[in-house]
C-alpha cells in the first residue's frame, strides 16, 4: 500500500495500521485539497478526494453510457451492437424487473430514467473503489518520475490522500438519498395531488385514537427511509474495504507481535488468499448495493403511487 | 460501569435478530423454490425486499457501534 506524504508515525504498529486503514477509507483532509477554492459563506469549497472521484465517476458514466446511447439514437433503424447491446440489457432489466413491478405500468417511463441514473452512477462509484489505479499512479510517481513522498505541491501525491470510493462517504450517499426523498414526494404529488399525497400517508377510516400513534410513526418512516438508504450504501462500501485492509494488515501485526519477519510471511499465506476472496465478495457487493439502492428507490416511489389502503 | 458500555451488547443482539430473520427468509425461499422451481423468479423477487430491509437494520447497528467507538 502506497501512502502519500503524511504517514502517521504512531508509537505502535497497531496505531499505524489503524491510521492506515482509516486513511484508505475516509475523505482526504481539507489541509491537502486537490484544487483550492475560496470560502463562500464560511463553507470551504476546496475540492477533496471524494469530490474529485465524483467528477471522475461522472466523466466515466458520460463516456461509457451517455455518449454511446446518444450516438446510437442518432442512427436510425439499426440493431444495437457492442457496448450499446450491453447497456440495453441492463436498461431492460432495470425497467422490466425493478421499476415496472413496483411503480406500475402507468408511471414506468416517468421514473425509469431517474432510477437508471441512480443505478449507473452508484455502480460506477462503487466499482471504481475496487480498482487500485491511484496506488499504481503512486508507484509510477515515486519510482519512475522520482517525486519524493513528502512533496505536498505534486498533484499525484495529493491524489493519494484519502479513499477512492466516493459512495463510502456518508455525505455522498446522504445527497443521493435526499434525491430519493424528494422523488417520493414528487411522485406521490404527481399521481394523487399534493394534499391527497399527504393524506395517503396514513390509512383512512380508522378510529381516531389510532391516528395519534400512527401519524408520528408514518412521519418518522418518511425520514427513516432515506436515512436507511444512506447508511446501508455507505456502511457497506466502507465496511468491505476495512475488512480487506484489516486482513492485509494482519501481516504487519503478526510480524510485530512475534518480532520476526517469518511470522509475517507465514500469515501472508493465509491473509492474502483470504483478502483475494473478500475482493471477489466485494465485487458482488458492489453490484448488489447498486441494485439495492435502485430497487428500494423504486419500491418507495411505488409505495407513494400505488397506495394500498 | 457506565451505561454506554452495555450498548454494543444491544447492537449485537440486534445483529443476532437480523441474522435470524435473514436465515428464516433464506430457508423459506430455498424450500419454496425446491417445491416449485418454476416460481423461483417470483419467490426471489418477494424475498429481496425484506432481505435488504433486514440487512439495513444490521448495518445500522454496525454503524452506530462504530460511531460510538470513534466518538
Amino acid at each position: 500500500m502506497i501512502v502519500g506524504g503524511e504517514q502517521a508515525h504512531g508509537s505502535s504498529v497497531m496505531d499505524q495500521v489503524g491510521d492506515n486503514i482509516i486513511h484508505h477509507v475516509s475523505n482526504s483532509s481539507l489541509d491537502h485539497p486537490l484544487i483550492h477554492f475560496p470560502h463562500i459563506y464560511g463553507i470551504d469549497l476546496s475540492v477533496t478526494k471524494h469530490v474529485f472521484m465524483l467528477w471522475v465517476v461522472a466523466a466515466l458514466v458520460s463516456i461509457t453510457v451517455i455518449i454511446p446511447i446518444q450516438k446510437y439514437l442518432r442512427r436510425k433503424n439499426t440493431a444495437p451492437s457492442g457496448l450499446v447491446n450491453a447497456i440495453e440489457s441492463i436498461v431492460q432489466f432495470i425497467r422490466d424487473s425493478i421499476v415496472k413491478p413496483n411503480v406500475g405500468p402507468k408511471w414506468v417511463n416517468t421514473w425509469t430514467p431517474l432510477i437508471l441514473t441512480f443505478f449507473f452512477f452508484i455502480l460506477f462509484a462503487n466499482g471504481i473503489g475496487m480498482i487500485p489505479i491511484f496506488d499504481l499512479l503512486g508507484v509510477f510517481n515515486r519510482f519512475i518520475m522520482g517525486v519524493p513522498a513528502n512533496d505536498n505541491h505534486n498533484f499525484i501525491n495529493n491524489l493519494l490522500h484519502g479513499g477512492v470510493t466516493a459512495t463510502g462517504n456518508f455525505n455522498v450517499t446522504a445527497a443521493l438519498a435526499t434525491i430519493t426523498f424528494f422523488t417520493i414526494i414528487i411522485a406521490g404529488t404527481k399521481a394523487h395531488g399534493f394534499i391527497q399525497h399527504w393524506k395517503n400517508l396514513v390509512p383512512h377510516g380508522l378510529a381516531w385514537p389510532i391516528y395519534i400513534i400512527l401519524i408520528p410513526i408514518e412521519l418518522m418512516g418518511l425520514l427513516v427511509k432515506p436515512f436507511a438508504l444512506t447508511m446501508r450504501l455507505a456502511a457497506n462500501m466502507t465496511g468491505g474495504h476495512i475488512a480487506l485492509l484489516a486482513l492485509l494488515s494482519l501481516m504487519a501485526i503478526f510480524a510485530e507481535m512475534f518480532h520476526s519477519v517469518a511470522a509475517g510471511i507465514g500469515v501472508a499465506f493465509i491473509s492474502v488468499p483470504l483478502a483475494a476472496a473478500i475482493s471477489g465478495l466485494e465485487i458482488i457487493v458492489v453490484m448488489v448495493q447498486a441494485y439495492v439502492f435502485t430497487l428500494l428507490t423504486a419500491v418507495f416511489v411505488g409505495m407513494a403511487i400505488n397506495v394500498h389502503h | 460501569m457506565e451505561a454506554t458500555a452495555f450498548m454494543p451488547i444491544g447492537f449485537g443482539l440486534i445483529t443476532i435478530g437480523a441474522g435470524l430473520g435473514i436465515g428464516k427468509l433464506a430457508a423459506a425461499a430455498a424450500e419454496g423454490i425446491a417445491r416449485q422451481p418454476e416460481a423461483s423468479d417470483k419467490i426471489s423477487g418477494a424475498v429481496n425486499l425484506p432481505l435488504f430491509l433486514l440487512e439495513g437494520v444490521a448495518i445500522l447497528a454496525e454503524v452506530f457501534t462504530f460511531l460510538m467507538l470513534i466518538l
